[in-house]
Parts: C-alpha cells; structure tokens; sequence
C-alpha cells in the first residue's frame, strides 16, 4: 500500500490539482506501456563517514520516535515502512542508546522526515545546496526535511538539527538528472534517502555543544 | 506486459476512487508537546474518559467516509478514544502520566469532520476538556483546530492526503491544550 501511495504521491509536485491529477495518470500510463518511470537520489547529500559522527564516551539514552510526514502532515504507513531502518540507524550511530518507553526520567528522540513538493523557484534557491532541478515537464522532485530533535527528561532545552535531501523521479526515456544517483527501485531509493538525511542530521546534532 | 496492463486498469479504479478503508496510525508524541510540558512544570495527571459530546450523532465517533472510502481510529473505532490515547502519551512522554494521580483529565469530543473536495481539503476537530483536582473543577474549556489544502480530483491522492492531515489534528489539538494558560494554570505545582 505505502509503495503504490509513494509513487503516486512522487507524481503530485505541481501547483496545479489538474496538471498535478494528468500527470499521475501519464506516470501510471508510462508505466504500464514501457515499465520506465525511473527513479534518482539527489547528490548533494550524501553518506556520512563514521568518523564524521562525535560519539559520546557514553551513549544517551532516549526514547525514539520516528514519524514520516507528508506535507507536514503524519503518513502512518511511510513511518510503518521506515521505522525499523531508522531505528537501527540510530543505535549504530553510537550517539543514543534507544530505551523502549517514554517517561518522566528518559529524554526524547524525535526524528520527522517531512516530504514536500519542489517547485521550480524552491529549487532554483537551492532547496538544497547544489541541487539541479529535473527536466521540466519529464521529471517530478521530492523534497525531504529531516528534522532531529533530543528532548532532554530535565526540562532543559531541546536541542535540534535538520538536513535536506531530495528524490527524482523521470519518465519513459527521459535524460537521468545531472546530480542523480538511479535507484534499482523506489523503495532502495526511499530508504538510501533515510538513511543519509538521518545521517546528516544526525552527524550535525553530535557537534552541537548542547547535546549532553 | 499482460500483468502491467491489469494494474494499470486497477490503479485507473483506484486512482479515481481511492482506498476502501483507512486505519489511522497509533498516537505518538511529539518533540514540541513533550517539550512544552516537561517545560510547564506540571503536577502528574491520569486520563479519564473521553468520550461524544451528549447530543451529538453517534456516526460522529465512529468514522469518516472519503470519497466512498472508510477512515476509522485503531482505538476501539472511537475517535474520541484516539483523542483519549492522543494525550495520553504526550503526558506519558512528559513524565507526567500517573494513574494514582489525584488531577484528572476528562474530554468530550464535540466536532470532528475532515472533507477531501476537489480543489481544497478541510477538516476539523474540537473538544471539551476538563480538569478535575481533589474534586474540583479547576477546566473546562472548549479546543479547536482546523486543516486545509490542496485536494486533487484522484482519490488515490487525494483520499490519504486528507487522512494525513485529519490524524494531524489530534496532536494539533493536544498541543493547544497543553498551550493553554489556563490548563497550565489548573495543573501547576
């Protein structure tokens, strides 16, 4: 249901509902005709070395709460798709050891990756940076924000980072975009995005002073 | 090419129709309301009934038809529970979740509506809430949120659009509670 909901949500970037609506139908018709919808990870976010990662000597626990959002909306079924990767993701990063409930005593690790539409004027103020857009009209990007959040169980501050990251998604025999790595499916695609915007995010959050 | 053509006849039945039935995803909490409450300073609460606001039509509780297809809460099909459960674990990830605790929360589900049209989705969401310490009244107040956007003519976009955006009233709605001074009032140390 999330693979079948995912691709034709990737279809769903335009301003317009009509062009938006047409487009869904040319995709499903493309794909049935020639099977070649195509999907790209975007370069200019790319995989963290583990020696990037500033580990504590001893990892913090936190409760983990995972939640994938569609247009900042909660989509319970791409969450139910990822949450095992990203939890696993987080416990080898070393950074928190995940306790199984949240309490009075545990902080909070938020992690939310929202997908958002990527117009043309998005992408050409560099939603991300050294992002290429598409080729207009032949190809649909999706737009990821993830947003990392550690709660501490004092009260204290929350400690926060984000990283973005996007997907393209081609046609028929479209060109493959300049900045795009193809996936052998959309889901590979779906979870080497996780992984790596986790990975930033989470690489980001480890240098921030706070984090203790 | 045989079994493209056959999904491709289905996703034009599902595209123009949508799913049959929808089942919103369990409550989580989240990083803002955890943080506004472990913030706020709060006596430990347990959560009482939440249930239809007298008078209202039961079908109200029980599910939203969109586009032909049927949304429901995994929380014995009530929405009012989901609001129920919804608070409940923002208060237990707060740390203030106690079930011996002498404040109660109470809420009654006064509203609740989510509309997939072609052009512009809504939906809406309102409550009564009450807190009770000792025995005593100390809230009772009247929430609401409400969502809108972009809604395509395909129901199989636009119905989980609109049931994405409807399970995102309840933390909307938790988190205008727990926002609220006066709760914050009726729970201080």
């Amino acid at each position: 249901m999330f693979l079948a909901d995912f691709s034709i949500h990737m279809q769903s970037n335009f301003r317009s509902w009509v062009s938006r609506s047409v487009r869904v139908l040319c995709v499903a018709a493309g794909v049935a005709l020639t099977g070649c919808a195509s999907v790209y990870v975007d370069t200019a976010t790319r995989e963290v070395a583990d020696t990037e990662i500033k580990r504590p000597a001893i990892a913090l626990p936190a409760a983990l709460v995972f939640d994938f959002q569609t247009n900042g909306a909660p989509n319970a079924a791409a969450t139910r798709f990822l949450k095992d990767q990203v939890a696993a993701q987080v416990e080898k990063s070393g950074l928190f050891q995940v306790v199984p409930t949240a309490g009075g005593n545990t902080a909070l690790l938020n992690i939310t990756i929202n997908n958002v539409p990527i117009t043309k004027d998005a992408a050409q103020q560099g939603f991300v940076t050294g992002l290429t857009f598409g080729l207009a009209g032949s190809a649909v990007t999706d737009g990821y924000i993830c947003t990392v959040s550690y709660v501490p169980a004092d009260g204290s501050p929350t400690v926060s980072s984000t990283a973005r990251h996007a997907i393209h998604t081609t046609m028929g025999n479209a060109t493959a975009p300049a900045n795009g790595v193809k996936s052998a499916s959309t889901e590979e695609a779906v979870r080497t995005m996780a992984r790596q915007i986790i990975a930033n995010a989470l690489r980001d959050l480890s240098t921030n002073p706070q984090l203790k | 090419m045989h079994t493209l053509l056959k999904l491709f006849s289905l996703a034009l039945v599902v595209l123009t129709t949508g799913c049959a039935q929808m089942t919103m995803g369990t409550p989580q909490p989240t990083a803002e309301n955890t943080a506004s409450l472990r913030q706020a300073k709060l006596e430990e609460a347990r959560v009482g009934a939440f249930t239809l606001d007298a008078g209202k039509p039961a079908q109200m509780d029980k599910g939203h038809s969109l586009r032909g297809a049927q949304m429901q809460a995994p929380t014995n099909g009530s929405f009012a529970e989901y609001l129920r459960e919804s608070l409940r674990v923002e208060l237990a990830a707060a740390g203030l979740l106690n079930p011996q605790a002498d404040a109660v929360i109470s809420g009654f589900l006064t509203h609740t509506d989510v509309a997939p049209d072609i052009g512009t989705g809504t939906a809406a969401l309102s409550a009564r809430f009450v807190v009770t310490r000792g025995g005593a009244k100390r809230y009772e107040q009247e929430l609401s949120v409400q969502s809108e956007w972009e809604s395509s003519f395909m129901g199989a976009v636009a119905v989980p659009a609109a049931a994405q955006q409807y399970e995102g009233l309840y933390r909307k709605l938790v988190g205008r509670l727990v926002a609220d001074p006066a709760f914050r009032q009726a729970l201080s140390k």
